[in-house]
């Protein structure tokens, strides 16, 4: 009798809801869970073990990534990174902890960031200095690094100075190209260009030659470390980014790793296939982009916005539009992708390369995917946001005060300049929020309009016209998809994933939480004039 | 003062119009140029359904009467047209001017000979039997040729590919005769002699290290007995295959071995009414024989697996029929890049037609005894039976495509049955890309509706406990939650699911399933063991609007007893290995990207969307509706059941509908997670390849303005379309809902 009412009442119902509830809050706990301790501890210093094992398999020198039991068995094996691509062919490997004789953490092991090949483990034999003058019994390696930094500089500078001389050529070949065209190939301004060209060259092989010369001298700077399995390998110190020993580092001395790693995360170019180094083109890209994206798209929402809500007369066809709008911020972002690569990129790209830079053809300069044509969809894509979001910002404004105003002899104009612009202002602010924090996080319509895994230059720059709005370019949400999916180390680069992501996530989630906070003050400011 | 303020309102005034013009025009424009530019998709799709066109080309000037010649044909520029004479002669004309251009004879010591006979290899090697019965082939190329003053023209050039005496020929006099040359120097010479047998050359020449070259041939007779007296005869690029047809309307096929072997395959009545085969040709890739008759019937043929899974053999069978002509079928030209065929009838008829598609693409009447075509399809040259040369521009860009392939089954060539097929691209070069979008709707279902399954129970279940049953403090503080939620990026999911989920899920694949059933158990045990709570109110109304709370370690409980229970269960019940065991006793694959993969990643990516937009439902319905319910004595759940729900539930629906949108486009989710197959199978262990992720897929590989390029704006069209009317079907739903409850 009691169950039976028990069941009628609809109690459990009402504890499946919840059970609704809680699995969808676990759910997206977890998947964040999962982002955040994956992604913060990437740059923490983790220390190396070195692993005897038994029957005779050697040593292995590296860090234990992670510990599982093998099925079916109740053992437990780890899985090292080992690092050292170049000896071993392999970053990663699995040993069964029954094999293990002996697990120890020696003091003096180094972990070397290398330019190339990866992560190094292994033990400081000795040093050969030719080339630098240290004071005797100061020849470590953390002075010998810091004693080629000059070199090091110079080298770089060097190879701006080359890159800087490419690029006048390029400008130089391209406005010989243009006389070619005009077919004004043997005027005087042509030669003069050619004689240009020349000195330029020569210029360029003086500048190699030099180049050449101090690579080698820096290059004869080398390290010899012993791996784990007793090989030697001989490391030029110039490529050595970092080297660090984890076992003797403190608290102070990780936490001073991390804040560099950080450092070198937002400051400094990709290395290995973007699966090290930092992030600066992809979060210069993305920051670009977006910039790029509100300038177009802001503006033509807002107005669109304001003509639907106070200008348009309310009818049939208003309401048809307002749907329509509606409706295309629902449309898949893909689609807006592949209208872009069809309108703007063949389309209009494709006719500026016609009528501007017919010198250039076949070789494409608009009429490939670039920073202007992925802005211009993500603009597109996003002014539907900015339409809906002015539309409703105005529209919550109570009527009686559009009255009021024009009561008092003000214009259609000034009351919505003077009054109604700044009292939906945080709506509509919160529209671009949003729009900014779709296009952050877009990358599908990105794929067919101009993103790349690496970007030879930074569409803004130092030289004329300095914003290339033609160029390539890098952003986060496509770093993921890219090191992710398409890298030849998928597991070496997983660290980096996950540090992207959280750092996308990071963005994307500020943004809209500014968005909401504004809002709600907003609604706040409303309920208040509503009485 | 009052001057002033006049001039001050004018100035307000005028500004004021100003501004009205402005935000009106560029109001409207903006929205009039965002919708024109979606249409602008479907205008990029629309050239795959016209149908194609032949444009006559202005005649030839001072055309002379030219009813002897044997062969005609034209170049890729429709500059210059060709004809072969009787005496061998390959005459080129200027089309536009009329004038002779060149004249190149046929090779030498054919002076006093007349050919009896021409075939046609491709559209530009002829193979010319001559009345000695010997035979030469040669080839008819034109090569584009600048001048010092830019100008630009066309030389035409002929290549002697193979000349070959009576002797090698055979004893009796040949009536037709075919050559066929591949790079490496093999000569293959299929001949048909006046005694119904075939003579069968074939040279090799052979260049070794020291350019020394040796020259082996070998020859025989294929002699067998025949249904009846041939009538013609096709031979493959290769010269390893012959095909021939018969008065009596049977298709013959042989294959040529290097040894001087031939072995008959395949002997097939190919006409209805035993009607005589009239014309064969081999379908460009050599794969197909298009076969016409008499009556005017095309149809083309390929080699297909029957039989049971024992005796496999394969066997000649009609796989296409093509539109027919009105009387006799007496020429069949391959195209040479694709699966179009150009026929001709004896009514002097020329029709186009696509083999795959079995599309009917173009007729063309001209009275026309010879014809020919340009090696990219654009051009068709005919000689009339009036002895003058037409010549037509032929635009047929999207020959493979039309709605049957798109939507329909396929019989492709070397597949055993119709199907629905993508495959675009391939590592050969006469690879015909298969475009059917059913597997990719099919993909996009499939994940639509698994995803569907696992995110709208849980989203509408959960917006309902939070606007009804949750505390109002806890309902403020989840509402930003969840929109936070949605903006999560895509890519972002993405990634975790398929590189962080996938690996976990593949190897615990048996705790997830017994987990999904352990729950509701374990569920409806702990409901049961409630009851005494509610026999104390004071402990309930404690506990009302924290269940949820208090539902978690449940779930921790059930995973962790699922995850502790499966090693066990999965060696009991499955040997040890759950995948393993699906193959074996199933039949079934399983991937490590798969629907279930999919279904949670697409559902965490519309679960925020389905529960905001219906708890705002829910919200909306007015308070003193449920108040008026719980006076009556309902309990809560019977309120929201019977009062709340109903009420809401167009919001509801259309909240679903939106999310069904947002799946249905979603595009890095599946693109990352679903290892992109475009195969068939409602299998939960397979994954799909849906729209979306197919356009992003294969857009890079597409060049501007080809057919994959337009179809995949089809795919973007259909998705357009989709989301279009599911999204504008929710809006108005919405609006009603608004209207008829009276609040925001």
């Amino acid at each position: 009798m009691l169950n039976k009412k028990f069941w009628r009442q609809g109690e459990p119902f009402v504890w499946a809801t919840g059970l609704a509830l809680s699995l969808i809050l676990c759910l997206t706990l977890s998947l964040l869970f999962v982002v955040l301790a994956n992604g913060i501890a990437v740059f923490w210093p983790r220390e190396v073990r070195l692993a005897t094992l038994s029957d005779g398999g050697g040593s292995l020198l590296g860090e234990i990534v992670r510990e599982e039991e093998i099925p079916g068995s109740g053992q437990k094996r780890l899985q090292f990174k080992i690092g050292n691509r170049d000896l071993y062919g392999l970053d990663f490997r699995w040993v069964d902890a029954t094999k293990i004789a002996e697990l120890s953490r020696p003091e003096q092991a180094y972990v070397l960031e290398r330019l190339e090949f990866g992560n190094f483990y292994g033990f400081l034999k000795e040093l050969s200095l030719p080339g630098l003058a240290l004071p005797p019994g100061e020849e470590d390696l953390p002075a010998a690094l810091a004693a080629i930094g000059p070199q090091q500089r110079e080298v770089a500078r060097l190879d701006s100075a080359i890159a800087a001389v490419n690029r006048r050529v390029e400008v130089l070949d391209r406005r010989l190209a243009s006389l070619g065209h005009r077919k004004e190939a043997d005027s005087p301004a042509a030669v003069a260009l050619r004689g240009e060209k020349e000195r330029l060259g020569k210029e360029f092989a003086l500048l190699v030659d030099e180049l050449g010369r101090r690579r080698l001298e820096l290059l004869r700077n080398e390290a010899v470390f012993l791996a784990a399995d007793g090989r030697e390998k001989s490391i030029a110190l110039a490529n050595i980014v970092r080297a660090y020993q984890p076992n003797t580092m403190g608290l102070f001395a990780k936490g001073r790793y991390y804040l560099l790693r950080l450092h070198e995360l937002f400051f400094a170019e990709p290395r290995e296939a973007n699966t090290e180094g930092g992030l600066f083109p992809a979060i210069f890209g993305t920051v670009l982009l977006i910039f790029l994206m509100s300038i177009l798209s802001f503006p033509l929402g807002v107005l669109a916005g304001i003509y639907l809500r106070e200008y348009a007369r309310e009818g049939c066809l208003v309401k048809m539009v307002r749907i329509a709008v509606n409706n295309l911020a629902g449309i898949p972002s893909i689609v807006y992708g592949i209208f872009g690569l069809g309108f703007f990129v063949y389309g209009i790209g494709g006719g500026i390369d016609q009528l501007f830079f017919p010198e250039r053809l076949p070789t494409p300069t608009f009429g490939t995917g670039g920073i202007l044509w992925a802005s211009l969809t993500l603009g597109l894509l996003t002014v539907p946001v900015v339409i809906v979001a002015t539309e409703e910002a105005l529209g919550a404004i109570p009527p009686g005060i559009r009255e009021g105003s024009q009561a008092l002899a003000a214009t259609r104009f000034q009351t919505l300049t003077k009054i109604l612009l700044p009292m939906a202002s945080p709506g509509i602010l919160t529209g671009f929020i949003l729009a900014m924090a779709r296009a952050a996080g877009e990358v599908a319509p990105l794929m067919i309009t101009g993103v790349v895994k690496l970007a030879p230059a930074l569409p803004l720059d130092s030289t004329f016209p300095y914003l290339h709005l033609d160029r390539k370019f890098m952003h986060l949400g496509f770093h993921i998809y890219d090191i992710g999916f398409q890298s030849p180390n998928v597991e070496a680069a997983k660290p980096m994933v996950y540090v992207t992501t959280l750092l996308l996530i990071v963005i994307v989630l500020l943004m809209t939480s500014t968005a909401i906070h504004l809002r709600n003050r907003m609604r706040a400011r409303y309920a208040v004039s509503d009485v | 003062m009052q001057k002033l303020d006049r001039q001050f309102i004018k100035k307000v005034r005028r500004r004021d119009r100003i501004a009205t013009r402005i935000i009106s025009a560029g109001g409207l424009l903006v929205i009039a140029s965002v919708i024109a530019i979606l249409l602008l998709i479907v205008k990029v799709t629309l050239p795959l359904f016209l149908p194609a066109t032949a444009t006559p080309l202005p005649e030839m000037p001072g055309a002379q009467r030219l009813a002897e010649e044997l062969a005609v044909g034209i170049d890729d520029y429709q500059e210059v047209a060709y004809t072969v004479d009787r005496q061998g002669n390959f005459a080129f004309h200027s089309l536009a001017s009329g004038e002779l251009i060149e004249k190149i004879p046929a090779p030498a010591g054919k002076e006093g000979l007349t050919v009896k006979a021409v075939e046609l290899h491709r559209n530009n090697i002829y193979t010319l039997l001559w009345s000695d019965h010997s035979v030469s082939a040669a080839s008819v190329s034109f090569r584009l040729f600048f001048a010092e003053d830019g100008r630009r023209s066309l030389l035409p050039e002929l290549e002697v590919l193979a000349d070959l005496p009576a002797a090698a020929v055979g004893p009796t006099a040949a009536l037709a005769a075919a050559v066929r040359t591949d790079g490496d120097g093999t000569t293959t010479l299929v001949a048909l002699l006046a005694d119904q047998s075939f003579q069968i050359v074939r040279e090799t020449t052979r260049t070794d290290l020291f350019d020394n070259e040796t020259r082996e041939t070998t020859s025989f007779r294929l002699a067998e007995e025949l249904p009846g007296r041939i009538t013609t005869f096709a031979v493959d690029e290769a010269g390893e295959t012959l095909y021939a047809g018969t008065e009596n309307g049977s298709l013959l096929r042989w294959e040529l071995n290097g040894q001087g072997e031939a072995r008959r395959t395949d002997n097939v009545v190919a006409t209805s009414d035993n009607q005589a085969v009239t014309a064969l040709a081999m379908v460009f890739g050599d794969i197909s024989v298009a076969v016409g008759d008499a009556g005017g019937n095309l149809a083309t043929w390929s080699r297909v697996t029957t039989g049971g899974e024992e005796a496999q053999t394969k066997k000649l069978r009609k796989i296409h029929s093509l539109a027919a002509h009105q009387s006799a079928v007496t020429a069949i030209l391959p195209s040479r890049r694709s699966k179009t065929l150009v026929s001709l009838d004896a009514g002097g008829t020329v029709h186009l037609d696509h083999m795959t598609s079995e599309s009917h693409l173009l007729a063309v009447q001209g009275r026309l005894n010879r014809f020919g075509i340009s090696g990219r399809d654009n051009s068709l040259i005919g000689l009339g039976a009036d002895g003058r040369l037409a010549a037509w521009h032929i635009d047929n860009p999207h020959p493979e495509v039309s709605l049957k392939t798109l939507f329909g089954k396929v019989w492709y060539e070397s597949y055993d049955e119709p199907a629905h097929v993508w495959q675009s691209s391939a590592g050969n070069d006469d690879f015909e890309p298969k475009l059917s979008i059913v597997p990719l709707l099919f993909g996009t279902i499939k994940g639509t509706l698994y995803a569907m399954l696992f995110a709208v129970p849980l989203a509408v279940f959960g917006a309902v406990y939070t606007s009804q049953f949750a505390t109002l403090s806890f309902r403020k503080a989840i509402k930003p939650m969840v929109e936070i939620m949605a903006s999560v990026p895509s890519v972002v999911i993405g990634f975790l699911i398929a590189l962080w989920l996938a690996p976990i899920i593949e190897r615990a694949i048996v705790t997830v399933i017994l987990a999904c059933l352990l729950l509701p158990l374990l569920f409806f045990l702990l409901t049961n063991s409630l009851r005494p709570l509610y026999k104390t109110p004071a402990l309930q109304s404690r506990v009302g609007g924290y269940e949820f709370l208090l539902l978690i370690p449940l779930l921790l409980l059930t995973v962790a007893l699922a995850n502790a229970m499966a090693p066990t269960l999965e060696s009991l019940l499955f040997g040890g290995s759950f995948r393993q065991w699906l193959f074996d006793e199933a039949g079934m694959r399983y991937d490590q990207r798969n629907s279930i993969i999919i279904a949670f990643g697409l559902g965490i990516a519309v679960i925020p969307l389905i529960f905001s937009i219906t708890e705002d439902a829910i919200s909306n319905i007015p308070p003193s509706l449920a108040a008026a319910s719980l006076a009556l004595g309902a309990s809560r759940w019977q309120t929201i059941w019977r009062v709340v729900l109903p009420s809401a539930s167009p919001g509801i629906f259309a909240a679903i509908m939106i999310g069904l949108g947002r799946c249905v486009g979603e595009t890095m989710i599946v693109l990352m997670a679903t290892g992109n197959t475009p195969i068939m199978d409602w299998s939960i262990f397979n994954g799909m390849r849906t729209l979306s992720a197919n356009i992003a897929v294969e857009i890079p590989e597409a060049p501007h303005g080809g057919t994959l390029y337009r179809v995949l704006f089809l795919c973007a069209t259909l998705l357009f379309a989709l989301t279009f009317v599911l999204n504008t079907g929710a809006e108005m739903i919405r609006e009603r809902l608004r209207k008829k409850y009276g609040r925001y």
